[in-house]
């Protein structure tokens, strides 16, 4: 627990920023709804027969016009892909830090041993990632408390909890390749996370590469599909947690195994 | 001229109980690049141990092996009996590490970095460390950010000493220290000492190791060199030599048999001569030199 209360205290404030961003982007989104609901309501339906960019974002499957639509189809996308780099950001930067920062030196001379070192930083990845959702779940649940509409509460539950496997998935990836490199991968993280949203775009429109669905962990999150259907692909969300494990699990080989600089 | 007799590598060998350090065969190699080489000697619980060479000679390679930073090729290495591959933690928990750079996070206050090294022992040592602290003027309240060198490793050395450790591994630990807080540091040192705690130096500053150490080893291009105490050391046998020679000085080192050496003197001519025993300085020099 020493080191998963260190970590917090070390992410705690990229943690509150990178939220209360999103939190608030959205929660100001969610106060504008009401002044926007009636030019949202000529828009509606241009949006519905725009093709391919209505396939891709949902609106042929929900209106822009009403709150659920409008939360689904816009505020669903930034969560979703600043919820990503942000896991993928403290994935990337989780292990490798230490070398680039120097401090391996005094963290791995501590009798925690590396077992202990990477299973406790995971944790506090997940623990991020968690709160990360927490503090933006707040701030949208206040805009909707102002904007007087809420979404349907099982809709918006399944979305935040598919959404916390993806950036889990994302975070562990990225956590990969932290612990095979010395200095902290952020480029490399962020063009994972927005790859993997064009990776889910392109899936949706073009027939050939539907299978890349099973690829992007964008795909079984994806809030207009849960919000349209009610549910997540169960079998999607299994591919998910396979990648998630078998990542950390080579993680963990590949650091077990690692020369630290100092 | 130039007589130069290549030193055996002698190990020491005792019961487990009274070594700290045991260090066998060991070798590390970074792909192609040499690491260690075969690298074999023994550091006796209690010992003040000097382990010395040049830059790149693989002092800090060895000391990363110890730690389990580094993963070894070949060998075995025992620290107070227990295998560094396998019981790294459980050898971390008796061991205090001085690093020659003291880094920590930039953003943590000394208290926080001394807690979290205590914490991570799930021992109570704050009167210890206080009294550290306060030996060594350390400002507890300030960022590690605001710190100076001098003052990060003032903080390693709270760090090191602070749980009272039964092996001392100190690398460079007086480079940035004033002289005033180098006494004071190895004040804490022959304390530690006499508590039973064994203490390993790496050190460039040789008046430290002949003042301090018992027992050294020198490492020269990832091998042992020469491993002796450093009273024996200084009597060596080895001899600085300075001739004169048709108005032209000329100074080399010379070990061996001293009828030899008159021979040699003889059949040079010289005009003048003048044989010294070498400091400390001389004699590290002499071994790191390339053979003639």
């Amino acid at each position: 627990m020493t080191l998963w209360k260190h970590e917090m205290k070390m992410n705690i404030k990229s943690l509150l920023i990178w939220s209360c961003c999103i939190g608030i982007v959205n929660f100001g989104c969610l106060l504008l709804f009401e002044n926007l609901a009636d030019t949202m309501e000529q828009m509606a339906k241009s949006y519905s027969q725009m093709g391919s960019f209505s396939t891709v974002l949902g609106l042929d499957r929900l209106s822009i016009a009403t709150m659920e639509g409008f939360y689904a189809t816009e505020l669903g996308l930034i969560f979703a892909i600043g919820g990503a780099m942000f896991a993928a950001m403290t994935g990337a930067s989780m292990l490798a830090k230490e070398e680039e920062g120097h401090t391996s030196e005094f963290l791995h001379t501590l009798p925690f041993g590396r077992r202990y070192i990477i299973r406790w930083k995971y944790l506090a990845m997940a623990s991020a990632i968690i709160l990360f959702q927490i503090i933006a779940i707040l701030w949208e649940t206040l805009g909707f408390a102002i904007a007087g509409e809420m979404p349907e509460v099982q809709e918006y539950l399944l979305f935040h909890g598919a959404q916390f496997f993806m950036q889990l998935e994302v975070g562990s990836v990225c956590l990969l390749v932290s612990a095979g490199s010395r200095k902290k991968q952020i480029g490399t993280a962020l063009g994972l996370a927005v790859l993997l949203y064009v990776a889910d775009m392109m899936c949706r429109i073009v027939p050939d590469i539907e299978k890349l669905k099973y690829a992007t962990p964008y795909y079984f999150s994806n809030a207009a599909d849960i919000f349209t259907s009610g549910k997540v692909d169960c079998g999607m969300l299994g591919i998910s947690v396979v990648i998630t494990v078998a990542a950390f699990m080579c993680a963990f080989g590949v650091y077990m195994r690692k020369d630290l600089t100092a | 001229m130039m007589m130069e007799s290549k030193n055996n590598i002698r190990e020491c060998r005792g019961n487990e109980a009274d070594i700290a350090i045991e260090i066998r065969d060991v070798t590390k190699t970074y792909g192609k690049h040499r690491g260690i080489s075969h690298l074999s000697f023994v550091v006796p619980k209690g010992d003040i141990f000097g382990f010395l060479g040049p830059n790149g000679a693989g002092k800090s390679t060895t000391i990363r092996c110890m730690l389990g930073m580094l993963h070894f090729q070949k060998g075995e290495i025992r620290i107070l009996g227990m295998d560094a591959k396998k019981q790294t933690r459980e050898i971390l928990r008796k061991v205090g590490y001085m690093p020659s750079e003291a880094m920590f996070y930039p953003s943590m206050k000394v208290k926080d970095v001394i807690r979290l090294a205590v914490e991570a022992r799930k021992m109570n040592c704050d009167s210890e460390a206080r009294r550290i602290c306060d030996l060594l003027d350390v400002d507890r309240e300030k960022r590690i950010s605001e710190l100076s060198l001098g003052n990060r490793k003032k903080v390693s050395i709270v760090c090191a000493m602070q749980h009272q450790p039964e092996l001392l591994i100190l690398d460079e630990p007086t480079s940035g220290l004033d002289p005033l807080m180098q006494e004071v540091f190895f004040k804490l040192v022959l304390e530690q000492n006499a508590r039973g705690t064994t203490c390993f130096l790496s050190s460039h500053v040789l008046s430290e190791v002949k003042r301090y150490c018992k027992n050294v080893a020198i490492i020269k291009e990832g091998e042992l060199v020469k491993l002796d105490s450093v009273e024996n050391l200084l009597r060596s046998g080895i001899r600085q030599v300075k001739v004169w020679q048709g108005g032209q000085e000329r100074q080399f080192t010379y070990s061996g048999n001293a009828r030899e050496l008159i021979r040699e003197l003889d059949t040079m001519q010289v005009d003048d001569v003048l044989i010294e025993e070498p400091s400390l300085e001389e004699l590290f020099i002499h071994y790191y030199q390339e053979e003639a």
